[in-house]
């Protein structure tokens, strides 16, 4: 842990939301983003203090599209929600008990919320018949790399036949049955976050935690108007890649343990919370993590346009995208790609293949003039 | 003046037991054109009345100053009336506790009212202060609704005559305050259509958003659903609930009657309370 404290400097760590957690899985193979995660780094101060700010997070009118559909499908006691798991899962009509979690009176701490949700989520879990079906804004909480995260999900669990689902709510559409398909599998990588967070509570209260569907209900405007559609969504695999995830996150100790002893990520903040550290020293100790670019970082981490920067600098073939990069294993970079493809460079060992096929590439593009 | 004003209420009865008849002879296009030529002639008695009024009687709504500029065609109904006045009406037709949107839509549809959200914003806590400074001053307050742990639920507008079973917010409640808006709104839409008075189109719309939502009415496309069917389905839904909801609100109703003072009891308990809940 103090290891982590000295990669982080004198800076509290950040906490992670499920938009975090759900990138880490995007991309399992990234040191540098796991180690960084782990020590609870502020990526953003960072890349902006290297000279690479993000064109992070998400634009201020996405946001209000987004609340304005949420509000819509949540309206009057969840009406639409209703419909949709009326027509999607056979909810019987007795069933229509809506309890906000979120709403206990002013604005209590996480901690008051967390304990609430369980009291509630324990109660249902009992099947009691008054413990009611919707619950709205559950707080839940999960524990990432030895920190306990609460997690604000604008999200909905709902019980049904004994078994909890999670609703999660999506401003893009869907047009004639086709979502595109990055969007989907983020939103799916999400709604696995808190599908786990729900399994965790359930567990930790001693229930089965199988009792939480891994099929999770996707909400989303239908065609071109703001009707709500619902459809079915397994997230068996994104939540095998985030425990799988979870746990390395635990066991980057074997990471750090192979990084220099004085590394550290601290930017020296001074009193107005402005760095100070030389922003050389800074690049040169993020260099030190290896990464693993990929251009869907691009849409996921913060630290994107330096990790770009670097492969690019590099000439890597992982700027082609990961297709590219795994079908050329074994070359490293583009320039020595090409030069397996004109001849001028000799196939090392165990590079003849792809070496050939490179080669016919070139002949075909030659011919095709 | 007041001769003008007579002539003009004449011809408004016989416009309009005029409109009625070619309604009831299915004259379309009559009664299309009868209908413009009633409003026509109402705007003409409003504009009327309005010369006859003192100018400085004319302004009352001095808070809304946004109001001013539109009121110079025909002017609204709603805009001489305040805000808090409007929300009520709203709230009496619904009769449950009803979000700020909700309640603007239900204004806009059947009161034809120009309420916006924005103006709702600061309303209960206005009324809050009103009354702790000087209670049960008016005839009624905008108030909270209470949820099972006796806060103020968020968002949601009631009126402080109401039972405090009615304002009490039990988990089917949203549900059950749901359907009954739809019922409302529905019988409300029969009245106007049976006093033979065109149903206005944001009344429709407004029906057919909520009617979606009810499970049982048909749906016919392009055709708004009727009034009569929403009715119908929503009631059988009702019964379902009601047995459970009333229930649920009459214990929460007791509790708060039991630990909360007045104005808790009309705006929400604090955290304190809440905290002296957990304990016992």
């Amino acid at each position: 842990m103090e290891r982590f404290d000295r990669l982080r400097g004198a800076v509290p760590a950040r906490p992670h939301d499920a938009r975090a957690i759900a990138a880490l899985a995007a991309n399992p193979g990234c040191a540098r983003r796991a180690v960084m995660d782990a020590a609870g780094v502020d990526k953003d101060a960072t890349a902006t203090h290297l000279g690479f700010p993000a064109p992070f997070g998400q634009s201020p009118f996405a946001i209000t599209r987004g609340n304005a559909f949420e509000a819509l499908v949540k309206d009057s006691g969840c009406a639409e929600l209703l419909r949709l798991l009326r027509e999607l899962l056979g909810l019987p009509i007795p069933l229509a008990a809506y309890t906000d979690l979120g709403d206990i009176g002013g604005n209590p701490s996480a901690h008051l919320r967390h304990a609430h949700t369980l009291k509630l989520i324990d109660r249902a879990a009992r099947d009691d018949d008054e413990a009611g079906t919707l619950y709205d804004h559950p707080l839940l909480r999960l524990e990432i790399a030895g920190h306990t995260s609460y997690l604000e999900p604008d999200v909905v669990a709902f019980r049904l036949a004994g078994r909890f689902h999670i609703v999660e709510i999506k401003s893009f559409a869907i047009v004639d049955g086709q979502a595109e398909p990055d969007k989907v599998a983020a939103a799916a990588r999400q709604a696995a976050v808190y599908v786990l967070a729900l399994r965790t509570m359930l567990a930790e209260l001693g229930h089965d935690p199988a009792r939480v569907s891994h099929e999770v209900v996707l909400v989303c405007p239908e065609n071109f108007a703001n009707r709500p559609a619902g459809t079915l969504l397994d997230v068996r695999r994104e939540l095998a890649v985030l425990r799988r995830q979870l746990s390395r996150m635990a066991r980057v100790g074997a990471i750090v343990d192979g990084l220099p002893e004085e590394l550290t990520f601290d930017l020296a903040p001074d009193a107005d919370g402005v760095p100070t550290r030389p922003v050389p020293e800074l690049r040169e100790a993020v260099r030190t993590v290896g990464a693993r670019y990929a251009p869907e970082c691009l849409s996921t981490c913060d630290l994107c346009f330096f990790c770009r920067d670097e492969a690019a600098a590099g000439g890597s073939t992982e700027l082609l995208g990961r297709q590219v990069r795994d079908a050329l294993g074994g070359v490293a970079t583009v320039s020595e790609a090409l030069g397996l493809a004109d001849g001028s460079l000799t196939p090392g060992e165990g590079q003849e293949e792809i070496a050939r096929l490179l080669r016919l590439a070139d002949r075909i593009y030659a011919e095709a003039g | 003046m007041s001769e003008r004003l007579d002539a003009l209420e004449e011809r408004i009865n016989a416009l309009r037991a005029e409109v009625r008849r070619a309604v009831r002879a299915r004259d379309g296009a009559l009664a299309r054109s009868l209908r413009a030529e009633l409003r026509g002639v109402e705007r003409a008695w409003d504009q009327a009345l309005a010369d006859q009024e003192p100018p400085a009687r004319e302004t009352p709504s001095a808070s809304e100053p946004d109001e001013a500029p539109r009121a110079g065609a025909a002017r609204e109904p709603g805009a001489l009336v305040p805000v808090r006045e409007q929300v009520h009406q709203a709230l009496t037709i619904l009769g449950v506790p009803a979000s700020a949107k909700m309640i603007v839509a239900v204004h806009g549809a059947l009161r034809a009212g120009s309420l916006r959200g924005t103006q709702l914003a600061s309303l209960r806590r206005d009324e809050e202060r009103s009354f702790r400074s000087s209670p049960f001053a008016r005839p009624y307050y905008l108030c909270a609704a209470l949820t099972d742990r006796l806060s103020a639920s968020r968002g949601l507008l009631t009126v402080s005559t109401w039972p405090l079973e009615r304002r009490a917010i039990g988990p089917l409640s949203p549900r059950v305050d749901f359907l009954t808006t739809a019922i409302r709104v529905a019988e409300h839409i029969l009245r106007l259509e049976e006093a033979g008075e065109p149903t206005p189109s944001g009344a429709e719309r407004l029906l057919s958003r909520l009617a979606y939502n009810v499970p049982g009415v048909p749906v016919a496309p392009d055709a708004p659903p009727r009034p009569a069917m929403v009715v119908k389905a929503a009631r059988a839904e009702l019964e379902v609930h009601a047995g459970a909801d009333a229930d649920a609100r009459a214990r929460i109703a007791d509790r708060a009657r039991a630990r909360l003072g007045d104005a808790e009891r009309l705006f929400g308990g604090t955290i304190l309370s809440l905290a002296r809940e957990e304990a016992s």
